[in-house]
This record gives C-alpha cells, sequence and structure tokens, in this order.
C-alpha cells in the first residue's frame, strides 16, 4: 500500500510533470526522467535506513484545544498516511549498527511539531540515552503547529534541552534534514546533532520563502534555502544523495561505534 | 476584543524596554554587537543595578515612531541581536547576574540576510543558553511575543504579562488565516492573553495596567528575583525543565 496522498498507478512528477508508472518511482521514488524526488512516506524511509525497526511504545494525545476543523484534518491526515502521528521511532539496526531511528513525515500536516510529536521525539531522545545507541532524525516538518498554538511552540525549548542532555552523555547524533525543514523545527533541534546532513534538493530555512518575500519585497535567488546552498554557505556537514543516504548513515554508525 | 488588545500593545504609549530599563536601574551599562558582524538595534543588551544587585536586562525595541520602528526593524531580531544576547547571557552566568528579558516583539527578523547570517542558529543556541543558564532568568512581557522568536528569550524560570500583553506561536494574524471562518474568535480556541496562560501554568504572575505600572513592576521583578535568589544553579536549571515538561504532560496520555 503506497502511502503518497496520490494512489493511482500513475503519479505526475511535480518537477516535471510527465507521468511517471508507480513501478518505475520504484521504492526511492525517484523520477526516471528528470530525477526530482517525491518526499517519503516515515514507513518507506524506515525501510530504507534499516534492516531492522522495532517501533517504541505509542505515544498519544487527544488534540489539546477545540481548534475549529483540527479534528477533520487530523482524521484525514490518519486517513491518508495510515499513521497515527507525523513523527515514528523505533530501535533500528543497518549492517549490524544499532540506533535509535527517527523520523518525520511531511504527508501527515506537513510534519509540523505538535504535543505528540513532541513527546515522541523527548522518547526517543531519552531511549537513545538509556540503551546507549546513536540517534538519527530524519526530519521534515514545515515547523510548529498553528492548531495546538503555544503547546506546539513549548515543544522547542523542551526537545532541545533533551537533545543537549543526549549530547552531554556522549551519544553520536546524526540529523538528516530532507524537503521540508523549516521554522520552530530548524530554530531549535534541526541543528543540534554532531552531524547534520541533508537530502539533495531539500529546502531548509527558519521563514518560509513566501513569508520572506511578503515581508522584505526582496527578489530572492533561484536556490534559496536549497541544501547545496546551505552547504556552500558551511550550514551542513554534506548533501548527499537518496540512493547514497544507507551508505553514509552506515559509515557514521561504524566510525561512531563503542568499543 | 484582542484587536482591542493588539491596538494596545501596538500602540506608540505603550510602556517600552527603554522606559523600564531607565525607571529600574541605576549606571547601567549597554553592551554593543555580537563581536562578528553587527550590532543590532533591535535589542538592547546590557547591565546596571537594580535593587543593589547587578542585573542583566534584554529588552527588545519596537520603536515609538515610525522611524524608530524602521530603524529597529518593528523589534525582529536578527541573528546578530541573538547572538548579542547571547554575549550578554555568558556574562551574566559569569558574574552570578540574574537576568530579566523585556519583550514586544513581532518575531524573530524573517529576510535573506537573515537566513544567510543564520537564524536558525542563533536561536536555538539563545534557547538552549536560557534553558542551561545558572543564574535566575525573568521574562517579562510588555506586549507581543510570538514564536521562536519570543521563546527564546522566554525559555525562563519566571514568566510575568502585563495584564494587555500576548504571547503565542505565531502573530494573531497568521493564525487567524488558517481558521476558515475568520469572524471566529481566536482567543476562544488558542490560549495566548496573559489571563490564560496563567491558568494553563506557563504564566507565573500578571501585573494589572494600572497608574502604578512602573511600582508594580519594580515590585513584581525583585519580588521574583528575591525567590529565585534562593534556588541553587542546578535548581534552577531543573525548575525550568520540569515547568515546561509538567503542562505539556498534562496534554498526552500518559
Amino acid at each position: 500500500m503506497s502511502h503518497l496522498p496520490a494512489n493511482g498507478i500513475w503519479q505526475q512528477c511535480p518537477k516535471c510533470r510527465r507521468n511517471v508508472h508507480r513501478l518505475e518511482w520504484g521504492n526511492l521514488q525517484i523520477c526516471p526522467h528528470c530525477g526530482h524526488y517525491l518526499r517519503l512516506s516515515a514507513t518507506r524511509r524506515i525501510q530504507q535506513l534499516s534492516e531492522k525497526f522495532q517501533p517504541l511504545p505509542e505515544l498519544t494525545a487527544a488534540p489539546p484545544f477545540a481548534f475549529p476543523g483540527y479534528q477533520k484534518k487530523l482524521a484525514q491526515a490518519q486517513q491518508q498516511t495510515g499513521a497515527s502521528e507525523a513523527f515514528t521511532a523505533g530501535t533500528a539496526t543497518l549492517s549490524d549498527q544499532a540506533f535509535v531511528l527517527g523520523v518525520m513525515d511531511s504527508h501527515f500536516m506537513m510534519g509540523t511539531l505538535n504535543t505528540i510529536v513532541g513527546a515522541r521525539l523527548r522518547q526517543a531522545i531519552t531511549a537513545a540515552q538509556q540503551q546507549q545507541l546513536p540517534l538519527v532524525l530524519v526530519i521534515a516538518s514545515g515547523g510548529a503547529r498553528m492548531q495546538e498554538g503555544i503547546l506546539s511552540l513549548l515543544q522547542m525549548n523542551t526537545v532541545l534541552a533533551a537533545y543537549d542532555a543526549l549530547n552531554a552523555a556522549g551519544n553520536f547524533t546524526l540529523n538528516i534534514l530532507t524537503d521540508p525543514t523549516m521554522g520552530g523545527v530548524t530554530a531549535s533541534f534541526a541543528f543540534a546533532a554532531d552531524a547534520v546532513i541533508a537530502e539533495a534538493g531539500a529546502t531548509i530555512g527558519f521563514a518560509g520563502r513566501r513569508v520572506i518575500e511578503e515581508t522584505s519585497r526582496e527578489p530572492l535567488p533561484p536556490d534559496f534555502q536549497k541544501a547545496a546552498s546551505l552547504f556552500e554557505h558551511g550550514q551542513l556537514d554534506a548533501v548527499v544523495a537518496r540512493p547514497d543516504l544507507a551508505a553514509t548513515l552506515t559509515q557514521l554508525l561504524r566510525l561512531h561505534q563503542r568499543k | 476584543m484582542l484587536e482591542e488588545q493588539l491596538k494596545k500593545i501596538r500602540s506608540a504609549q505603550r510602556i517600552s524596554a527603554a522606559t523600564v530599563i531607565a525607571a529600574l536601574t541605576t549606571d547601567f551599562f549597554v553592551l554593543h554587537g555580537d563581536r562578528l558582524q553587527a550590532d543590532d538595534p533591535a535589542v538592547t543588551v546590557g547591565y546596571g543595578h537594580f535593587h543593589q544587585q547587578t542585573v542583566l536586562f534584554v529588552g527588545v525595541n519596537r520603536g515609538a515612531n515610525l522611524q524608530q520602528r524602521l530603524d529597529y526593524h518593528f523589534g525582529a531580531l536578527s541573528p546578530a541581536g541573538y547572538r548579542k544576547v547571547s554575549r550578554g547571557l555568558t556574562q551574566a552566568e559569569k558574574f552570578g547576574w540574574p537576568v530579566v528579558t523585556l519583550i514586544n516583539m513581532p518575531g524573530a527578523a524573517a529576510d535573506v540576510a537573515a537566513e544567510l547570517n543564520g537564524q536558525s542558529q542563533a536561536l536555538a543556541t539563545t534557547i538552549s543558553q536560557m534553558g542551561h543558564l545558572t543564574v535566575p532568568n525573568v521574562a517579562l512581557f510588555l506586549g507581543e511575543g510570538e514564536s521562536g522568536g519570543a521563546l527564546a528569550l522566554a525559555n525562563c524560570n519566571r514568566i510575568i504579562m502585563l495584564a494587555n500583553s500576548l504571547y503565542s506561536v505565531a502573530s494573531p494574524e497568521a493564525v487567524q488565516a488558517i481558521l476558515k471562518d475568520k469572524q471566529q474568535a481566536l482567543a476562544n480556541y488558542l490560549p495566548m492573553t496573559a489571563d490564560q496562560l496563567k491558568q494553563l501554568g506557563l504564566v507565573d504572575q500578571i501585573i494589572a495596567e494600572d497608574e502604578q505600572l512602573l511600582p508594580h513592576i519594580e515590585q513584581v521583578l525583585q519580588q521574583q528575583l528575591t525567590e529565585l535568589g534562593h534556588l541553587s544553579a542546578k535548581q534552577l536549571q531543573q525548575q525550568r525543565t520540569e515547568k515546561y515538561l509538567a503542562i505539556l504532560d498534562r496534554f498526552t496520555d500518559q
């Protein structure tokens, strides 16, 4: 079962506009014509970056406030993705290396940070600390989820505090920034890792392009907030093509293997 | 309701950080620049005497007239601004001074320069540093405070709000935009007023906005700093973490 919004056999490439068959998209979801990456579901990402994956106990919560239309939006997102929220974490192995893997899913309300996503992030961070394992987060988020107001904002400092504690404990931390990594997530834990790498083509920034255009009324360069541009400006350790991510992850896990 | 409140806190007559600092401190010394790139006029960082002790003040400048507002970038801090704050925090910690932040701002600067100069990093560093401070920190909302830009200055042991001030994930206008029915009263659905946030446990004290505003502010700050002065470095750090987690845990199924 596909976890992407379009469930047909053919899906148009958002970049080159050609119709591509499901088999041609393949597991990596790369356009065979122009090389464009579709955004991956958490399930696919986990498949690509681990051999074994044991999910952590699933934390849940009811919407904290009766924001109009929110309940319906959540139900839609759950139905479309088959996931209960925008973040899934578990203990994983890749090439015999054990680690905690957490994945945000942009198909679920743009991977926005809310009460549950924050709680699960802290749970994953704590699990890595308790089990003395490296932490690997695959980040995809539009930032704080508006519908949960101030509680979404408070995820930033609390997740970052947990992340800081994990770094202080000596665990290796790796963040893989994928499309999109924005707002409150970028301004808190996205860059808190020992190694920060981006998937090629990802948009990464604090304020969204539209907001910047509106407030500053200045033309934006085409590569603005793109992974390659961030790399040139010294903000990232590496930009990695999707088919190479697992190899890069293996390399880093091996280098950080505890004796 | 919210519109009136916004008009009030965004007006030129609203009490400014500069007014509070001038009224409450003596021998105030201002830090300039982030030692890397620029001196952001949107924030004043400095230290002065307040009730027989030296206190670091971080005051956001919103500006009282158009020229000032343009000069101060409407109170939206740039990365250089946050790095200046960070420099102040490091000194406060070194010398054991408590920290008071004065907030009335639309959030952090969102422009090309801010992105290229590492706004995300500057915010994350400030949030983290405020959370780990070994000295007491108190946030006082004089007006509005939004997004990570305000959070970075409000990751404190105590949060105090003037009665009409607001603290929100984004500007009320931005949150309103995602509501289908534009007539719906936003504050009915999301807590963002001083009263609502006090009920939530996030805000510790509300200051009435009467003729005695400055004396009230002085008295409340003095009292809070005295109370926090009894806590050890470790207790201060723990109190911050536990305060926020206690609020969030109430909304998660256990």
